[in-house]
């Protein structure tokens, strides 16, 4: 008998006996009590038979019974206790005492540097999120997907669409110049996440950031570690926080792993526009709303609604041709797409403990609601590690990225911002009728006729205009069709570490790493564009480069119950940026839009470098695993600030001290785990700075005139300074970390005070000082706040399990001090004009003040024609920035069944809406409505310039103009709280029983569903999403002007692993 | 153990010193930008940025903005039936009207020009050298702050442009009084230094103004005083009594060639080199779409003045029959322009009479100061009797010939010869301050804000407002920008105590009979 015949007979064999004990097994009747190790009976424990869905749970006399055959093994389980396995014997009462889970209480986080520590001996707040909330969620930015999970994270996703950036801020707004956003390190290496280019005043596009790199797949879990105490181990660099990024790697497992993941989202705009439908194109021709009767009234009131009520009469349009007046319908459904987003992505891991690895690929097509935008990105990852004997472990990890973003929408000021063109069609304008030609979208067609095209100096294969006295109001369909706005980037994050044990106590570790991008970035205004007529083009390339070198020497020891752990390091950071611009303006052959055939051509080279070289170490000592104390100091010596004072010194102390096992015996059997931790911080800030800002030298200019050299200050627009030193940020956490009922309940609670003092401002003074700003060390800011997270399982039976988090956190910003002899300091301006983001002292980080309208003994002011009489100043209007933020997270299983729903809300700031007033302007608004000819009249009251009491009803002419000039002379009018509450996210899911895929080639399968932006739940500003910012400047939070709309995506999920 | 932790962190702590390296220190220095650099090089910047903004790389803004957008249109040379960018049409608010010069001159041209007096002065890299250079720099620099004060009154003067040199951020104003008696000594004492006999060193070149022609220079420095001096003559007479005695003394300037002008050029960079009114009329590059004001086109027409056909390029640029041309009437909008013509469907750019193409090369002159004014203002000084001038008929008809013959330079065909300027200075002889008034007006054709500023001053022309509804100044012509809305929003306290108040397009400035 051979072998192999003889494996046959033995599974033959074996398949008999489990046959036979199949046939005789009988039910029996199994009853018990289920008790912790001190006699307390527990109430909810799962009890199932192992390999099947069959299961009950304990009554609250810790009783259950259940129905099994003989033989098999029944598994006790409850949250905070370890499972236990009983065979199932002829003993039909089976009594189990269950013991607490250390794992439970022992939960290990990832800290600053990578250093993994136990939680109990944190003397700082971190939250950890899964990784799974990252693919599940499907946002291309991971930024947004920390939205409403994370007491005291504020996250800002304004709609910018695929490829945007997104804002985080950690307790609140650190520094005055708006580099308020934390560090990300991924696996050790500090990521470059920077803004590559925001709207501002005068329009633009958000140019995205780095988090928008990452594929979600790649995802461990991420650890948010809010605090200065907590950062205090980066120096300058963790003044903001530090989100920890951790990527998947590979284990020891069985052959190869397979995992793969299909996606698919829909997005779809969330119409919110109020906008009235009841009259139509026009203008006031003598006190009376007239509707166009010629080409040219066509054009000069394309973008008025102050025409008449709709009547179905004809009117003319730009194009000469005659249309019904009447309401045209929704031309925002009609201009925006449904976008859509799939994702693919595999990964194989496989390892045998010495040597791991996970290889990873993902693709992801998107397109854009905004016709004819797109982001698609490419990930390939690659992690291994390998030991060599039981001291030597070789670490490398590449991450991939390729993307490229088509017609990153443009917004804010008007010429290519397609969004106000749709806002500005008058309710009988069909936008669809703007389109032109249908090969060159946006453009007039051949089709049209020579006496219209005499109009107006206009060509066919020009813009179509609505408006041909106004060059401003763009074609929506031009701006998006036929400007270009494209950017593709490739980046490598890459790493490489090893650690050597060199005693079972001491370790030294040294890794490199590089995160390196290159961008290439095209943005095109086409020859033919009303306000451009030649058209320009602008292209870059650019690179931006950081490179680390890390040492650190560890050791950890334990002395009877004394422990100590600490290690000391030293890490040298160097950042590079090089871009080579060239710009081209006036095309000479005709919409042939590259370099080469433009007229006029320039170039631009930017360069710059900066470094920090650090040391630092960290000791922490325990006492019998219940308390510790930990202390760490870093200094920083910085390229960018004078030799002269280049350095600090940053240290944190803190302790922590785990109450209910130092008081075991005193403490009730419900309190499980109770710790408190307080700790003290300083730490730096430098974002508001870059390289070269303590000196002014001059810049040769770009053009020269006649042949002859000019020159001025290589940085016209701010003062140098050298005495610049790195701001301070210094805090003091206190906070307690509580479980009850073995961790059905918990409870952690944090406060803190967090000053920054020295600011490192770029300040914008009076351009009669020669500048407009200069970067200087200003005043004190002020922090203080709170955040709760409680976390619960309210159900917790053998099928149904029902998990409920709730977040949220409370901070209070106050600017304290600024510039020496100023208590107010510009910050950003809004595209209205009327409006201007400030810091003043005594008030919060950005308040919002603006022209308003001027008021005599309390009473408003009004001139004889009604309108509003503004004040000479700036007043206080209003705050930009939320200081309540939280989320509700519930999370419902029911056997393979899970729905999570997870609400988020802001509340305390507000909003200047220029969507809001220019639709009152245009008489496009409900408001607007208001003092029409057959509405209800528009009365005033108030007094005159004198004092004396006025009362007015307007004549409708008037209140056209009071609706005209009502936000240029009152800008408080269109002050909205930006308060919300969102479904933000809600998934729904299925794993396939285990039972049923053991008959297929796959492991696990899991399908779900996933919708983001479900609902806005409250908001109070109408027309636009309370999240409508167009710039992720510090500063332009809190002004709106034609953002792209919010978006509701729903989509599917398909997880395989084989 | 203890011991090892010990020595670890001890060669760490002896290591720290380390960090601190030459070559880190190193990463900072700018391997872009030098730390000195040829004077000439700002100077010729500040030239270019006289010219309405070019240096600052946006050459059309100010000019689109006030020059035409305010200044032309409410002085009524042009005229435009659309909105907020022909914001003097109509008298209606334009933030960026009432910004421009505040943002481009202070942060531009003003800091090149303190940036050279600076370092050419005491504790500069070149000190005591560039003599020339440096008065020529002062000269610009009070000509440019002439400009600010005249559009916005009381302005930041005695602490402005000092962030580099005194770390001052937030400077007070100073009351247009005292700027007035500061540009005065400063234009007076910088035209008496000059020197024919220093050292060039790079200033010829560099010169965009004169080639370095000292003489030149010296005749610019005291027609500019002449100017400032009669801006001041209604309000401080002792003062422009002074000023004008030491311009006249001075030599000013003789001949049409000595104008203040610059070159300018086809590129390389459009923004830069263009001349900014030309690429402010140039359409489809969001051209002004402004014919020229009736009450230009009559006035010319009733002259029977041939500058008629030199100002316009024909009715919507076609019909350059002299007796057909019509200017459009300020203050009218599309809706009522339909009313005025009788019919529908029209471009005013096709109706009237627009600026002649042959201005509006886009690398044709931009001109500071003509010939032209120093004769009239000098007619203006022996009419009122101020600074001892004399014989004020003679200076009107030198004055008058040379405003007919300055157009030569934009293009040949648009020259006047002597024979007919004669004629026409014989039929419009001399006849008091209105002839005067009216003949600036005339002559300052694309200098406009200077000819708004010489009717603030003298009321001639006597033009008749517009009073569109809506407009902010109660129908009035506008006699001052606002301070832009940044300025009062960043330096308010010091606006607030020390601008000129309130801050409407109606207050009066200082020599304008306000405070």
């Amino acid at each position: 008998m051979n072998k192999n015949n003889y494996q046959k007979i033995l599974s033959l064999l074996l398949l008999f006996t489990a046959s036979l004990s199949m046939t005789f097994a009988q039910d029996v009747l199994v009853k018990g009590k289920v008790s912790e190790d001190n006699g307390n009976l527990i109430y909810g424990v799962n009890v199932t038979q192992k390999g099947s869905s069959k299961g009950t749970s304990t009554n609250d006399k810790g009783e259950y019974s259940i129905t099994v055959k003989k033989g098999v093994t029944i598994t006790f389980s409850y949250i905070g206790f370890k499972p236990k396995d009983v065979v199932v014997g002829n003993n039909t009462t089976i009594d189990v005492s269950l013991s607490p889970d250390a794992a439970v209480l022992n939960e290990v986080v990832v800290t600053a540097l990578g250093v993994s520590r136990e939680k109990r001996a944190l003397q700082y707040a971190v939250t950890e999120v899964a990784g799974e909330n990252f693919t599940k969620a499907r946002v291309n930015n991971l930024g947004n997907a920390l939205s409403g999970r994370v007491a005291g994270v504020n996250v800002t996703s304004p709609s910018t669409g695929p490829g945007g950036s997104s804002r985080v801020i950690i307790r609140g707004n650190k520094t005055l110049g708006g580099a308020n956003q934390p560090l990300y390190v991924i696996d050790g290496v500090p990521m470059d996440n920077s803004q590559q280019g925001t709207a501002g005043l005068w329009g633009g596009a958000d140019q995205g950031d780095g988090l928008s790199s990452l594929n979600p797949d790649d995802i461990e879990s991420i650890t948010v570690l809010k605090g200065a105490n907590a950062a205090a181990l980066y120096g300058s660099r963790g003044g903001n926080g530090v989100i920890n990024i951790t990527t998947k790697k590979g284990t020891k497992r069985k052959g190869l792993g397979i995992e793969f993941a299909s996606n698919y989202v829909a997005e779809k705009i969330i119409d919110q526009n109020e906008t009235q439908h009841i009259y139509g194109q026009g203008n006031y021709i003598n006190g009376v709303a007239t509707a166009p009767t010629t080409i040219q009234q066509s054009s000069d009131w394309g973008l008025q609604g102050w025409g008449p009520k709709m009547d179905g009469r004809q009117v003319i349009g730009v194009d000469g041709v005659q249309r019904p007046y009447t309401d045209a319908g929704n031309n925002f459904t009609r201009f925006y797409n449904t976008g859509s987003a799939a994702t693919n992505s595999i990964a194989f891991t496989g390892g045998n403990g010495q040597q791991n690895f996970r290889l990873s690929l993902a693709d992801l097509r998107s397109s854009g609601i905004l016709p004819n935008s797109g982001f698609d990105r490419t990930n390939v990852s690659v992690s291994t590690d390998s030991k060599f004997g039981k001291k030597l472990t070789l670490t490398g990890k590449i991450l991939y990225s390729k993307e490229k973003a088509k017609n990153r929408p443009n917004v804010s000021d008007s010429p290519g911002n397609a969004n106000e063109s749709v806002w500005r069609l008058p309710a009988n304008i069909n936008i669809e009728d703007t389109k032109g030609d249908p090969d060159k979208p946006g453009a007039i067609p051949a089709s049209f006729s020579p006496a219209t095209l005499a109009f107006g100096k206009r060509a066919v294969g020009n813009e179509l205009l609505s408006n041909y006295s106004d060059f401003w109001g763009s074609n929506a369909y031009w701006s998006s069709y036929q400007y270009n706005n494209t950017s593709k980037r490739d980046r490598v994050t890459a790493s490489a570490q090893l650690k050597y044990d060199i005693t079972d106590f001491l370790f030294a570790t040294g890794r490199v790493s590089t995160d390196t991008y290159y961008t290439k970035q095209e943005s095109l205004t086409p020859q033919g564009t009303g306000y451009n007529g030649g058209g320009n083009i602008n292209e870059y390339f650019q690179l931006n480069s950081e490179n680390n070198i890390d040492g650190m020497l560890g050791y950890h020891d334990n002395f009877g119950k004394i422990s100590v752990s600490s290690f000391v390091g030293a890490n040298q950071q160097r950042g590079k940026f090089e871009r080579i611009s060239a710009s081209g303006s006036g095309f000479s052959v005709p919409f042939f839009h590259a370099l080469n055939v433009s007229n006029n051509r320039n170039f631009g080279y930017g360069f710059s470098e900066s470094g920090i070289n650090s040391v630092y170490g960290s000791a922490e000592v325990g006492y019998d695993n219940y308390f510790f104390l930990t202390a760490t100091a870093r200094k920083d010596w910085f390229s960018i600030l004078n030799p002269a004072s280049n350095s600090i010194l940053y240290p944190s102390i803190g302790g922590s001290f785990v109450f209910t096992d130092a008081f075991r015996t005193k403490m009730p059997d419900w309190f499980t785990f109770g710790k408190l931790r307080a700790s003290w911080a300083q730490v730096g800030l430098t974002g508001n700075l870059g390289a070269y800002q303590t000196t002014q030298p001059y810049g040769l200019n770009s053009a020269t005139h006649l042949g002859i050299n000019m020159a001025s200050f290589a940085n016209k627009g701010t003062i140098a300074n050298p005495l610049l030193s790195p701001a301070l940020s210094t805090e003091i956490e206190f906070g307690a970390d509580l479980k009850f009922f073995n961790g059905k309940l918990g409870l952690d609670i944090g406060v803190y005070n967090q000053t920054t003092t020295d600011d490192i401002l770029n300040a914008t003074i009076s351009q009669a000082s020669g500048f407009q700003s200069t970067s200087v060390n200003v005043g004190k800011m002020q922090n203080k706040g709170v955040e709760i997270l409680l976390s619960g399982s309210p159900i917790r039976t053998n099928d149904f399990e029902w998990d409920v988090s709730l977040n949220f956190a409370k901070n209070n910003n106050k600017v304290i001090s600024l510039i020496e002899g100023s208590t107010e300091l510009v910050f950003e301006e809004s595209r209205t004009r009327t409006t201007y983001i400030k810091h003043i002292v005594g008030n919060q980080y950005g308040t919002i003040t603006g022209v308003t309208q001027k008021m005599i003994n309390g009473q408003p002011v009004f001139n004889a024609e009604g309108l509003p009489v503004r004040n000479d100043n700036y007043e206080t209007i209003g705050s930009s920035v939320a200081s309540f933020t939280g989320g509700i997270n519930n999370n419902f299983s029911y056997k393979g069944f899970n729905l999570s729903f997870l609400i988020d809300f802001k509340v305390g700031g507000n909003i200047h809406s220029g969507t809001n007033q220019r639709l009152d302007q245009w008489g496009f608004s409900q408001n607007s409505l208001q003092g029409r000819d057959g509405e209800a009249p528009l009365s005033i009251s108030g007094v005159n310039e004198k004092g004396e009491p006025l009362k007015l009803t307007l004549t409708p002419n008037q209140a056209r103009n009071y609706w005209n000039a009502l936000g240029d002379r009152n800008a408080a009018a269109y002050i909205y709280s930006a308060s919300f509450a969102k479904i933000r996210q809600l998934t729904f899911g299925y794993n396939l029983p285990s039972k049923t895929v053991s008959k297929t080639p796959f492991q696990a399968i899991g399908f779900s569903i996933v919708a983001r932006n479900l609902a806005v739940l409250w908001k109070k500003i109408p027309n636009i999403d309370p999240e409508s910012t167009y710039s992720f400047n510090g500063g332009a939070q809190g002004l709106e002007y034609f953002a792209l709309p919010a978006t509701r995506n729903i989509g599917l999920n398909l997880n395989v692993t084989f | 153990m203890k011991k090892l932790i010990i020595g670890v962190f001890s060669a760490l702590l002896l290591t720290t010193g380390g960090c601190d390296t030459d070559a880190l220190h190193n990463l900072n220095i700018n391997p872009q930008a030098p730390n000195t650099i040829d004077m000439n090089f700002l100077m010729t910047s500040a030239q270019l940025g006289t010219a309405s903004g070019g240096s600052r790389g946006d050459n059309r803004f100010i000019d689109w903005r006030t020059n035409m957008g305010v200044c032309a249109h409410a002085i009524q040379q042009l005229a435009n039936t659309g909105g907020g960018i022909a914001s003097g049409d109509k008298y209606i608010d334009n933030f960026e009207a009432n910004a421009a010069p505040w943002e481009f001159l202070y942060n531009d041209v003003l800091q090149n020009l303190a940036e050279i007096i600076r370092q050419t002065g005491k504790g500069g890299f070149e000190e005591g050298r560039r003599v020339n250079m440096r008065q020529a720099a002062r000269i610009l620099r009070a000509y440019n702050f002439q400009r600010l004060t005249d559009y916005y009154g009381n302005i930041p003067y005695d602490e402005a442009i000092k962030g580099v040199s005194d770390g001052l951020f937030f400077p007070k104003y100073t009351p247009q009084s005292s700027i007035y008696a500061d540009l005065l000594k400063e234009v007076s004492e910088a035209t008496t230094a000059l020197s024919t006999s220093a050292p060039d060193e790079g200033f010829a070149a560099a010169d965009l103004f004169y080639g370095g022609d000292i003489t030149k220079w010296k005749k610019f420095g005291n027609s500019l005083l002449l100017r400032m001096a009669m801006r001041v003559s209604n309000v401080d007479v002792a003062k422009a009594n002074q000023y004008v005695t030491q311009a006249i003394a001075g030599g000013l300037m003789t001949q049409v060639s000595d104008m203040a002008r610059i070159k300018m050029a086809t590129g390389p960079s459009q923004w830069t080199n263009q001349n900014g009114i030309s690429r402010a009329f140039l359409a489809g590059d969001g051209g002004q779409p402004s014919p020229l004001s009736a009450t230009l086109v009559n006035w010319l027409k009733t002259k029977n003045d041939p500058r008629l056909m030199i100002y316009s390029g024909g009715i919507g640029g076609k019909d350059k029959v002299a007796a057909n041309q019509k200017g459009l009437p300020n203050g009218l909008d599309a809706t009522t322009l339909q009313t005025f013509l009788g019919k529908a469907g029209t471009n005013p750019m096709e109706e009237f009479s627009i600026v002649n193409p042959k201005l509006l090369d886009i690398d044709d002159d931009y001109v500071f100061m003509n010939y032209s004014e120093v004769e009239l203002l000098w007619a203006e000084a022996a009419e009122r009797k101020i600074g001892g001038a004399t014989d004020a008929a003679g200076h009107y008809a030198k004055g008058v010939k040379a405003a007919l013959q300055q157009w030569s330079n934009f293009d040949a065909s648009l020259s006047v010869s002597n024979a007919s300027a004669d004629n026409y200075v014989t039929a419009n002889p001399y006849k008091g301050l209105e002839s005067i008034g009216e003949q600036m007006w005339a002559a300052k054709f694309m200098n406009w804000w200077e000819a708004w500023a010489d009717w603030r001053r003298t009321g001639f022309p006597k033009l008749v407002p517009v009073n569109y509804p809506n407009n902010i100044t109660n129908g009035t012509i506008p006699r001052k920008l606002r301070v832009p809305t940044g300025e009062v929003a960043s330096n308010g306290a010091n606006f607030n105590a020390g601008g000129t108040l309130p801050n409407e397009l109606t207050t009066r400035v200082w020599w304008d009979g306000g405070k």
